[in-house]
């Protein structure tokens, strides 16, 4: 049997904050990395993507600012957590003995979601004077784009990780996200305080 | 990197472009031009301002009389600002030096560093060009209409249309590269500009601080900031100790923020995303998939 795990609203926030996401990471490594700027052509060219990129931001920050209000008490940070991130190395390599009891969401997905509310806050705050530089002081543009850049740097390296434990890194994760329903087996092997919660045991 | 088309570039010579590889500058050389601006010998005419407008079919809006109350402009400058449409601006500044009432007059356009700003901070390849006589110019069709070419340069030049395409003086690249002297010299009555070998240029300006000096302006200097490798445009400024009232920037230099952002963080941005990208290939390899059960029952339930 199948249980849900994320309602159809759930699933719509998500996809549309990833989406757009994606949208400016990938159109923002186009920009910045010069070795990357042919990306720029399959967004659309370099014209469009740089039209585009703020706009998609902006729809990544309100889905994103929307998705922590709808997730935020799942998401709160407990000692059980730190532990958890603490001997995460026991987590990628299969010794889950070692691991503390995971309820909804483990250790390092809590992380995660923090990460992308606290980046689509800066993200759109640096990124608003980027887009109107002649609105703003010089001064606060040029560091702007400083911030913008420290920002992405963090925010990409923990969304890599996202997408590849996601898809490949465990396996069955996904249909949480697409159909919103993960097996009964992988919820009580991932998950086993929620799914203990989710049963009424 | 870029495939650069311009017409005419390779038979300029190119020092740099934005984003991409340094040129080998070794096969072809071509002297630094440079145009010298005699502030002491500059009477206001505005002839170089109208001369620009006209060789480049410019026409921007006339202030009206309102807006020149409203923003408080010495009446005698034409418009409060450079615009798209205007590339070079004669500013006019009241002031005083010594008690004495002095109008400080400035040729206000792209300056033509030798480090430019522009061209350091534009992340499209071949947006912006450098040629080996130092004239920077741009290309329109590699633009991506971020306008971080105005974020870089540190004298606020570049103006954008309504596609945010970047616009300014261009040091007449068309007249120069036909052997002809950019239209704002070519039309100066005073001699107050000059064009030529940027080394002859400042050898010329030396000389006029020099006799302004023995008519009594001691602090008459040569505008010609190191802090951004020198410009193309250099300045004879009788009040060299009022650099600020000539509306020109002290210090000028490409601000800090814009070395940290293409320099170390650009490195620390490709440790980081590889550095993921690899450490999930680790995981894979070394560990495999996380799996249900460590994927021994997944048959039965799963
Ligand atoms: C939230 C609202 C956002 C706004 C308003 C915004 C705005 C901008 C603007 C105007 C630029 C243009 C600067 C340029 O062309 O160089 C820019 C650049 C960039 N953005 Fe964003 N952005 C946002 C979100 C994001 C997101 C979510 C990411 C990536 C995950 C991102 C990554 C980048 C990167 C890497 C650059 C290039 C900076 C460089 O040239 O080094 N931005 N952003
Ligand atoms: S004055 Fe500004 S636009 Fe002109 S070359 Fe220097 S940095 Fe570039
Ligand atoms: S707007 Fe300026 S910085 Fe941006 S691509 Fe065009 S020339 Fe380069
Ligand atoms: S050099 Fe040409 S483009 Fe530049 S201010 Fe003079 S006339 Fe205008």
């Amino acid at each position: 049997m199948d249980i849900e795990r994320f309602s159809a609203t759930d699933r719509i926030l998500h996809w549309v904050t990833a989406i757009a996401f994606l949208y400016c990471m990938l159109s923002g490594i186009g920009i910045a990395y010069p070795k990357f700027h042919w990306m720029l052509t399959l967004l659309g060219g370099g014209e469009f993507a740089r039209w585009l990129h703020p706009w998609a931001g902006a729809v990544f920050s309100v889905g994103a600012i929307l998705m922590i209000l709808k997730w935020s008490r799942d998401m709160v940070m407990k000692g059980e957590d730190w532990l958890w991130l603490m001997r995460i190395k026991a987590y990628i390599s299969g010794r889950h003995e070692d691991l503390p009891e995971v309820g909804k969401f483990n250790g390092g997905q809590k992380l995660y979601s923090w990460v992308v509310f606290l980046s689509a806050v800066i993200f759109f705050l640096s990124g608003l004077p980027m887009w109107f530089p002649e609105n703003f002081s010089i001064g606060l543009v040029r560091w702007s784009v400083v911030v913008h850049e420290i920002t992405f740097i963090v925010a990409t390296f923990f969304t890599v990780i996202h997408i590849y434990m996601g898809t490949i890194g465990v396996p069955g994760s996904i249909w949480g996200m697409i159909g919103g329903k993960v097996s009964e087996t992988w919820a009580r092997f991932h998950h086993p305080r929620w799914f203990r919660e989710v049963r009424g045991e | 990197m870029s495939t650069l088309t311009t017409e005419g570039t390779v038979g300029l010579g190119i020092r740099r472009i934005s984003a991409s590889k340094k040129p080998d500058t070794t096969t072809k050389q071509y002297p630094e031009l440079a145009i010298l601006v005699d502030i002491s010998s500059c009477i206001g005419c505005k002839a170089c301002e109208a001369a620009c407008q006209q060789w480049h079919d410019l026409t921007p809006p006339i202030m009206t009389p309102e807006e020149v109350v409203q923003r408080r402009i010495a009446g005698y400058q034409s418009h409060p600002d450079l615009r798209h449409d205007l590339f070079m601006l004669m500013k006019f500044n009241e002031g005083e030096s010594e008690g004495r009432f002095v109008w400080f007059i400035t040729k206000y356009q792209c300056m033509h560093c030798a480090e430019p700003g522009c061209l350091i901070a534009c992340p499209s390849p071949g947006a912006v060009i450098q040629y080996q006589n130092g004239i920077v110019d741009f290309d329109h069709s590699k633009c991506i209409g971020c306008k971080m070419c105005l974020v870089g340069c540190p004298f606020d030049v570049p103006r954008f249309d309504a596609n945010n395409k970047p616009w300014k003086c261009n040091f007449c690249i068309d007249r120069v590269t036909a052997g002809l002297e950019p239209a704002c010299v070519k039309t100066c009555p005073t001699q107050c500009l000059t064009f030529g070998f940027k080394e002859d240029m400042v050898e010329k300006g030396k000389k006029i601080v020099q006799s302004l000096k023995e008519r009594g302006y001691k602090n008459a200097t040569l505008y010609d900031p190191p802090g951004v490798g020198g410009t193309g445009y250099i300045y004879v400024l009788p009040h060299g100790d009022k650099v600020k009232e000539y509306n020109l920037p002290e210090n000028p230099r490409v601000d800090a923020s814009i070395g940290l952002w293409k320099g170390p963080l650009k490195v620390l941005g490709s440790i980081a995303i590889w550095g993921a990208l690899l450490g999930a290939f680790l995981q894979l390899i070394l560990w495999g998939p996380i799996k249900v059960l460590g994927g021994k029952e997944e048959d039965k339930e799963g």
